[in-house]
């Protein structure tokens, strides 16, 4: 099992380019194999990031879940998803 | 003592009596304050969606608040499609709800069903023209529905200045 991370972005926004570079980054650092990572142009895909419930870019959702609203501090992200990949380490030991 | 509580029970008719005047509205009011026509409220009255209205001695209609009410929702109603007939049975729902028929029941528990998907329909279109909004306002490129507005707004504000500096 996998970590899905998605990136809500739209064009011409001005964070979602950082948002995108710091998330890939945290994603090769610290999930050895085990995120997926998806880019979602809201524009394309406006029924699914209504859903979600994004009103903003970026945003960012982990596994289907809205959890973060704009550019969250590096080591909000970093903390979040070192929580899911412990948590998805411990589920796999059991 | 008694004269005390005589004089206190007299006031308390002629607050009613005033409350109660006040609660009075002519068909011009009614028209105001709903934006039906005088025509369209007889016409309500005529098909007893609306109970038969109290008269002057003049034989003005005098109407109530609970009038005001009742068509208030009648124009909620209406703004849902529902059909003319379907409302007067909702009113009849709404009038005594305890004492409503089965067929009454099952129409208001139906109405209840269509504006509950109406108002997640609602909610949903809300949150996606919020979010093309704040897209919008975020983009770098600017955003020509808010530009317009602003635009707008600051040719007002420009054109009240000019007749101020004239006075």
């Amino acid at each position: 099992m996998s970590i899905l991370i998605e990136v809500f972005a739209s064009p011409g926004c001005p964070r979602c380019g950082k948002a995108k570079e710091v998330l890939q980054a945290i994603a090769t650092e610290l999930g050895g194999g085990r995120i997926e990572y998806r880019e979602i142009d809201v524009v394309e895909d406006l029924d699914y990031a209504v859903r979600l419930g994004v009103l903003a870019t970026p945003a960012i959702a982990f596994d289907g879940r809205l959890i973060f609203t704009g550019l969250p501090p590096v080591r909000a992200l970093r903390a979040e998803l070192a929580r899911r990949l412990s948590r998805e380490d411990g589920v796999r030991r059991a | 003592m008694s004269t005390a509580l005589s004089a206190s029970a007299a006031k308390g008719r002629t607050l009613n009596k005033r409350r109660d005047r006040r609660d009075e509205y002519r068909i011009g009011d009614i028209a105001r304050l709903t934006g039906l026509s005088a025509d369209t409220l007889r016409y309500y009255e005529q098909i007893k969606l609306l109970p038969a209205v109290n008269r002057t001695a003049s034989g003005i209609r005098v109407y109530t608040g609970k009038d005001i009410s009742r068509l208030n929702f009648i124009q909620r109603a209406q703004k849902m499609n529902f059909s003319l007939a379907e409302i007067g049975e909702l009113l009849k729902m709404r009038e005594d709800p305890r004492r409503a028929r089965d067929e009454v029941r099952r129409l208001t528990a139906a109405k209840l069903s269509e504006v509950e998907a109406r108002l997640n329909d609602l909610n949903i279109l809300r949150k996606e023209l919020r979010l093309l909004l704040n897209l919008c306002k975020a983009s770098d490129d600017g955003c020509p529905i808010i530009e317009g507005i602003d635009r707008k707004v600051g040719e007002k504000t420009r054109q009240r200045r000019r007749v101020k500096a004239q006075r």
